[in-house]
């Protein structure tokens, strides 16, 4: 099973600045990416943010080999976004629109790539503690965000190994040789997740409460 | 040693493909207190069914199934703080981007504190040597070191038993034996199936499953007998009765 390609990047230990930015900045730093994505209408500035995200990217010593990484992924889809923008709307317009989409997952990657997961989900469950007054658990907030970092890669995985075996028996050309293995796998997937949560007691209603009887 | 007991356990299921249920497990009387208990068996004959009884994965359709006294269906939540369960995929089992993490992840329910939770992830590491492996991606370690993540991760909760489905069935010989010399240091009372016959001669006691019932019950060379004639003879073709060990006929208690 491969588990690469997935698009943000993994935790690099470090002590740079970035990693030492607490964790509600980095927070606003992605949220504020988002909104740019919308507001920002010049192409030039959005040159601009994405160089001034790859400098901080770089500073944090993450390396550009993960930089590019965290792009590679992206390429085809982004080619061809660009290349319909082009055509509809100029070649202004589709290189606002793609870069601002790379300024979205550069902002996101800077996240995960110096902040360790744990301290992510310490993050997710302080921010979800209103809801509890609603009945949530913020666990299970941070349960969910978790086995997502994880399962995308996975299942990024899974469609690299159906489409070599569906290339090996001649049948890349189908579809339904690609479409339909991997929608078993991720199901089966999703059981097995469930499963294994559930015998390490793991994401039980009230799993934080001494015991049973 | 804890003690595990099964008491006229049956599992059905409901079938698509037949009338009726079909009995993956049938009248199971156990009481497991060894340190080293193995299930032998062929694909198919219960090993699993058997096993996830213990951690309350599954729940008995009759019958009850106890870890020290707890029901594993009144008292679930307390069994499974005492029983880990390792699967024979750690892919499957690992459900964060690194080990580090996963163990972390393990001990989040017990532990509140986040640099407590740090500190005991990290004992839990190095307790099994994979500290240096700790930061890397679950996807760039051998099959071995991830089933050994999987292991760090489940024994982080310190439980006092651990069961094991098929541990070493993806593994190499050289992680194999790697995986054999962890347990064999290991504290917790062990309940492991198996296709691996040398692992099974390691343990203390072997239980051999076939068609949903424990045919053979005893020492762990003559358990391994006793399944080599299942599978070369078909059944029934048991040791003779000077063997050591217990034989019983399918589906009897």
């Amino acid at each position: 099973m491969r588990g690469h390609g997935f698009l943000l990047a993994n935790y690099v230990p470090g002590n740079s600045l970035i990693h030492r930015t607490p964790l509600a900045v980095k927070f606003l730093l992605v949220f504020a990416s988002g909104l740019a994505s919308f507001l920002i209408s010049d192409w030039r500035v959005s040159v601009a943010v994405l160089a001034g995200l790859c400098g901080l990217f770089l500073a944090s010593g993450a390396g550009s080999r993960r930089l590019v990484r965290a792009f590679r992924p992206l390429a085809p889809v982004l080619l061809v976004i660009g290349a319909f923008q082009w055509w509809q709307l100029g070649g202004a317009t589709a290189a606002r629109i793609v870069l601002n989409i790379l300024v979205c997952v550069l902002a996101a990657s800077l996240l995960t790539a110096t902040t360790p997961v744990q301290r992510l989900l310490d993050g997710v469950v302080k921010a979800a503690g209103p809801f509890t007054r609603l009945g949530a658990d913020p666990e299970r907030f941070a349960l969910t965000i978790g086995i997502m970092l994880r399962s995308i890669p996975y299942i990024a995985g899974t469609f690299a190994d159906v489409r070599d075996s569906a290339r090996a028996r001649g049948l890349d050309r189908n579809p339904r040789a690609l479409v339909l293995p991997v929608f078993i796998t991720s199901v089966a997937y999703a059981r097995q997740t469930g499963e294994a949560l559930a015998a390490r007691g793991l994401g039980e209603a009230g799993d934080q409460e001494p015991d049973d009887d | 040693m804890p003690i595990v007991a099964f008491d006229q356990v049956t599992v059905a299921v409901e079938t698509d493909q037949s009338p009726g249920s079909k009995v993956l497990l049938d009248g199971i009387d156990l009481r497991l207190a060894e340190d080293r208990i193995g299930v032998i068996g062929a694909n198919g004959s219960g090993k699993s069914t058997l096993l996830r009884l213990v951690n309350g994965l599954l729940q008995p359709t009759t019958g009850t199934v106890t870890v020290d006294g707890d029901s594993t269906v009144s008292a679930v939540r307390r069994v499974r703080r005492n029983v880990g369960f390792v699967f024979t995929d750690p892919l499957s089992q690992l459900v964060m981007p690194t080990g580090r993490e996963d163990v972390e992840l393990s001990l989040r329910r017990s532990v509140r504190n986040g640099h407590e939770r740090r500190e005991k992830a990290e004992a839990a590491l190095q307790r099994l040597g994979l500290l240096p492996l700790a930061d890397q991606s679950i996807y760039e370690l051998s099959g071995g070191e991830r089933q050994l993540m999987a292991l760090a991760a489940v024994l982080a909760v310190n439980p006092s038993v651990l069961v094991l489905d098929e541990p070493s069935t993806l593994l190499d010989l050289r992680n194999r034996e790697l995986l054999r010399r962890t347990l064999a240091g290991l504290e917790q009372q062990i309940i492991m199936s198996t296709h691996d016959l040398d692992l099974a001669l390691d343990m203390d006691r072997v239980l051999v499953v076939e068609g949903g019932s424990v045919v053979f019950d005893g020492s762990p060379a003559a358990a391994v007998a006793a399944y080599r004639a299942l599978c070369l003879a078909g059944p029934p073709a048991f040791p003779s009765p000077s063997s050591p060990g217990t034989v019983r006929q399918p589906g009897a208690s």
